[in-house]
């Protein structure tokens, strides 16, 4: 319990009358990897926005390291500051270049120096491969897998407490999916605790602690990700990871 | 003397009032881009009551015409304030608060055309509202509004011209007076009429410049 | 003098307001029936007609509309046309504002695509009637947002005529002013109610803008 990083409990968040969360709990220790799956319109997105309160959740409380988010004392910012966040569609900032893009962070918000915050961004760049030929190009002259890439380390240059991934490859061409799961799978490995919403279900049986399948606002199913994806207990979690397995074969499994 | 060369022995003094109609193109663009920015800031990320004074500071000023908004505030407002202000500075103040009720709305738009992901992002890192606004949202939008800023030069460089109602002696009122001194009015004006056409295109080609020079691969552009 | 400002003022008004209107009465739809035949010519003119109506546009959008005015006032009578002050303003602001209304028909025009041009062609149409029939029923609501723009620039704008001496809202306002000398009154007045013309106007084209548009067509350009 000591070192239990993030607790999440009883999150609800609805948009009008559609209710897309109804009542969500699960912690993460330190170093660990959880995967959350499950169907679109599930709630995935929404959850991890109302991690951070990019999306503030309607009810339920949130913890960074025994320090309550969902508090309305604390300051937000400084604490999303220790969160690192990985967008679907990357958003990095277009009028900045690659080592721009991660140095903004270091700078504005940590106030650090320039030459520190550029080492630093130096250093979380090679860690995703991004090589020096590249810092100085701007996102749009950059493929999505290296925009990705970048966006990556945009959080990595923070020494983020956790990243939270939002679908990170679920925007890119198929080629290219392959670079970012690999930086993703170094950094599992590497002990930088994660959680990931993702379809990858190979990225999830290979590196994750934990697989969580959230369907209808809540999560229905959890365990070691090999035993729901093979043992799935609920019918919605069979029918999901079956249709997985037609779509992209035995891929990774 | 033919009247033709008389009229040729003017060009020069007439020329000579661009010095004028630059000053008040300047002071007109630039009163009107500090006016506008923040006036496009707040009313899109301010609170509810700001919002809705800046609205109606943007429509008094697109609404009425520039003749009423010279006269109203040489005449009337400024002298009301106690401010005993020249027909140059009055001129160049209303274009530069009329220019800020459009230039907010060049503004406005680019800010708006930024893409929402951009502000999550920056959020995400623990920036604050203000903070995201400024160093990313701000940078962005103003390269996007560049092509606007060289339509609303096209424009006050022409309005610039209805100040000579306040006896300021831009081109057109030293036009004007070449007309009285020579007799002749076809060819005067139509010499002045062509300087302002090379005025609006030299002056975008300098938009052009600084588009090309500050443009980013990716970043969305607006025509 | 000061229980005679407001009767005064007031009572002479309304005939300012009918001279504008009555300009704009005749400036709207002259314009934007000049404005498409100039767009449409730039697009479908032989080239003598589209260097014509190319020549048009830069010229008049390019001189400032108090240099046209001028022009026209001072000018013309050179090469033996005189026009009174009220047709004076009215040319003027036809060809300033139909000029730049022909670029958002041209814009527009210029926007459809290739695919109506050859279904047309293929149906055997002639380029005028491809023109009438097919590309300006299309490329006008369109062009509809420029122009309606363009049109509240002309109410605006449409208080220049004074200084040709015609007696419109500002004219009767300014020699009130020099009468009475109360000068925020006046002018607010005058702001007023051109406001109310420029609003009424602005609401009005959007309710329009609405009507015309075709489903599929809603593109907007900028």
């Amino acid at each position: 319990m000591a070192d239990v990083v993030l607790k999440v409990e009883d999150i609800h968040k609805s948009y009008g009358k559609l209710e897309v969360l109804k009542g969500i709990f699960f912690e993460l220790k330190r170093g660990e990897t959880k995967v959350i799956a499950g169907p679109s319109g599930a709630g995935k997105s929404t959850l991890l926005r109302c991690i951070n309160l990019l999306t503030k959740p309607d009810k339920g409380r949130v913890w960074l390291e025994n320090v309550e988010l969902t508090d309305p004392k604390v300051n937000i910012n400084k604490l999303r500051a220790r969160i690192g966040f990985v967008f679907q569609h990357f958003n990095l900032f277009m009028h900045l270049t690659a080592i721009e893009n991660v140095m903004i962070g270091p700078i504005k918000v940590l106030k650090l120096p320039k030459e520190e915050a550029r080492r630093r961004a130096e250093e979380a760049l090679l860690r995703v491969h991004i090589t020096e030929d590249l810092w100085n190009k701007y996102p749009a002259q950059l493929s999505g897998g290296q925009q990705q890439r970048v966006a990556i380390a945009r959080a990595l240059a923070m020494n983020p407490v956790i990243i939270l991934y939002d679908e990170p490859t679920s925007a890119l061409d198929p080629e290219l999916v392959g670079e970012v799961l690999q930086v993703m799978k170094e950094l599992a490995t590497q002990k930088v605790t994660s959680l990931v919403v993702t379809h990858e279900i190979g990225f999830a049986i290979s590196v994750a602690d934990e697989l969580m399948f959230m369907y209808g606002g809540k999560i229905i199913e959890k365990g070691p990700p090999r035993e729901v994806v093979y043992n799935p207990k609920h019918e919605a979690t069979k029918k999901f990871f079956a249709n997985i397995a037609r779509l992209y074969g035995k891929q990774g499994a | 003397m033919p009247v033709q060369a008389s009229v040729i022995a003017y060009i020069p003094y007439m020329l000579d009032g661009l010095k004028m109609t630059f000053l008040l193109v300047g002071g007109g663009l630039g009163i009107g881009f500090l006016i506008g920015v923040p006036i496009a800031i707040g009313q899109v990320y301010g609170p509810k009551e700001l919002k809705a004074a800046l609205d109606a500071y943007v429509w008094f000023f697109r609404g009425t015409p520039l003749l009423v908004l010279l006269f109203l505030f040489y005449w009337g407002v400024f002298p009301a304030l106690g401010l005993n202000l020249n027909a140059v500075l009055t001129s160049a103040l209303v274009l530069g608060m009329r220019s800020g009720a459009y230039q907010s709305q060049i503004f406005r738009g680019a800010i708006t055309s930024v893409p929402e992901g951009q502000y999550m992002a920056a959020r995400s890192l623990g920036m604050g509202k203000w903070q995201a606004v400024l160093s990313i949202i701000v940078p962005q939008a103003l390269r996007i509004a560049i092509p606007g800023w060289s339509n609303e030069y096209a424009i006050i460089l022409k309005d610039s011209a209805i100040c000579f109602v306040l006896g300021v002696m831009e081109m057109l009122n030293r036009t004007r007076y070449v007309m009285i001194s020579t007799g002749e009015a076809l060819l005067p004006f139509i010499f002045a009429g062509i300087t302002y056409i090379f005025l609006t295109y030299g002056g975008v080609k300098v938009f052009d410049i600084i588009y090309e020079r500050y443009k980013i691969p990716g970043l969305l552009v607006r025509g | 003098m000061y229980t005679e400002f407001w009767p005064d003022f007031l009572s002479r008004l309304p005939f300012g307001i009918m001279v504008t209107l009555e300009i704009l009465s005749i400036t709207i739809p002259v314009s934007i029936g000049y404005g498409i035949l100039l767009g449409s010519a730039r697009v479908y003119g032989n080239a003598f007609i589209r260097l014509l109506a190319a020549g048009l546009v830069v010229t008049f959008r390019g001189f400032p509309l108090v240099v046209t005015l001028f022009l026209l006032f001072y000018g013309l009578p050179e090469m033996g046309v005189k026009l009174s002050p009220f047709w004076t303003a009215v040319t003027a602001f036809i060809l300033c504002s139909g000029a730049y209304q022909s670029e958002y028909v041209r814009g527009a025009i210029r926007s459809l695509e290739v695919g109506q041009i050859e279904a047309a062609r293929s149906l055997g149409m002639t380029r005028l009637q491809e023109l009438i029939h097919i590309v300006l029923p299309q490329a006008i609501p369109r062009a509809l947002p420029g122009i309606s723009n363009e049109i509240i620039y002309q109410i605006k704008y449409s208080s220049l005529a004074y200084i040709v001496g015609v007696n419109e809202i500002f004219g009767i306002t300014t020699s009130i002013n020099s009468i009475y000398f109360r000068p925020i009154e006046t002018f607010l007045t005058a702001a007023a109610i051109y406001l109310v013309m420029t609003t009424a106007a602005h609401f009005g084209f959007k309710a329009l803008e609405g009507h015309m548009s075709i489903p599929g067509l809603e593109i907007e350009i900028r």
